[in-house]
């Protein structure tokens, strides 16, 4: 017992100081992680596939983080995509916006988050989801009317 | 000997998962469905270093993920939004301060339907003894760092690559053609 209030401190203390990892290849979209969290846009349906085309490349270009919006419903923060790390405006992140890819990676977790370490895009399947047939674009003028 | 432990457990456990950060908050609300102001300090670290050990100089000045980990409790919280309406990060804001304790005040986003969790849009920050400084400087450094794209309008309908890109694949990423249709049919 002499020991055991040391050791329960540094057990309570250890989830916040380290982070778990996992390897795992996953399916999903490249997703504006704003838009889609904060429901600034309207519902989650309303801000993938095509529908969020256009504002998925201003939030990924403005630096705002992309996710992987696995088809379970995780979403998994980008890190780093094979050897660009640039997770804030990145180009790489950026040519994939509404893609729906499948990636190899390492999965962290740490507070409720899950981030993702891509190491491979195995395969990109280009935007699938034509979402713009049920909610036209989101938001509405990020399709301008042609001249 | 067991129960004054598991009452030590409880009493340190609680404070913390208890926590309110909204005390002091001046944040402005954005209307969002799950926002609640919350301030406080936290030290900016590079998302990426903090996980996995690749830590560049100067947390990638500016070209990575930056994270909040707050002196309270030691949660990692992820700034997403700078203060500005207009699809912009806080990771320009937040880049010069990395590896410094400073306090943040904005809104965090706490919702449990779609697992979002220690999400942040940062509309202030105070660093040292200096004065609350705006967390709007974003599109003043996009302005700066791309002199050729200057002229009217939102800095997202002039910005290079995304010109290049909605060129090749159209607003709705399915091709010119398709754009055309939805163009035809909507206007």
């Amino acid at each position: 017992m002499r020991y055991a209030l040391p050791l329960l401190l540094s057990s309570l203390a250890l989830p916040a100081l380290s982070a778990e990892r996992t390897r795992i290849q996953v399916t999903g979209e490249i997703i504006d992680t704003w838009c889609y969290y904060s429901g600034v846009m309207g519902g989650p349906d309303a801000v993938v596939g095509s529908a969020h085309h256009t504002c998925a490349l201003w939030c990924s270009a403005g630096g705002i983080p992309v996710g992987l919006l696995a088809e379970d419903g995780t979403v998994y923060m980008v890190l780093k995509i094979a050897q660009d790390a640039g997770s804030a405006s990145g180009d790489t992140q950026l040519s994939l916006a509404a893609h729906t890819v499948t990636a190899d990676g390492m999965v962290y977790e740490r507070d409720g988050l899950n981030y993702i370490v891509v190491s491979e895009v195995v395969s990109d399947m280009d935007i699938v989801t034509p979402t713009h047939e049920d909610y036209g674009t989101v938001p509405p003028f990020s399709f301008p009317e042609p001249k | 000997m067991m129960r004054k432990l598991t009452a030590l457990i409880a009493l340190i456990a609680s404070p913390l998962a208890a926590q309110d950060f909204s005390e002091g908050s001046e944040a402005r609300s954005w209307n969002l469905y799950a926002e609640v102001p919350a301030r406080f300090e936290a030290r900016v670290v590079d998302v990426l270093c903090e996980l996995s050990g690749d830590c560049p100089e100067n947390c990638g000045d500016g070209t990575r993920q930056l994270g909040l980990i707050r002196t309270a409790d030691d949660v990692m919280v992820l700034p997403m939004k700078n203060s500005q309406p207009a699809f912009t990060g806080a990771v320009a804001e937040l880049a010069p301060f990395c590896g410094q304790v400073i306090e943040v005040d904005g809104l965090m986003v706490e919702d449990a339907d779609l697992n979002a969790r220690n999400i942040y849009l940062v509309q202030r920050i105070k660093a040292g003894g200096a004065d609350w400084i705006k967390a709007n400087t974003w599109t003043k450094k996009w302005a700066e760092a791309h002199p050729e794209a200057a002229g009217k309008g939102p800095w997202f309908r002039r910005d290079p690559r995304i010109k290049e890109i909605i060129a090749s694949e159209g607003y709705l990423g399915l091709g010119l053609e398709a754009d055309a249709a939805y163009a035809e049919e909507n206007f």
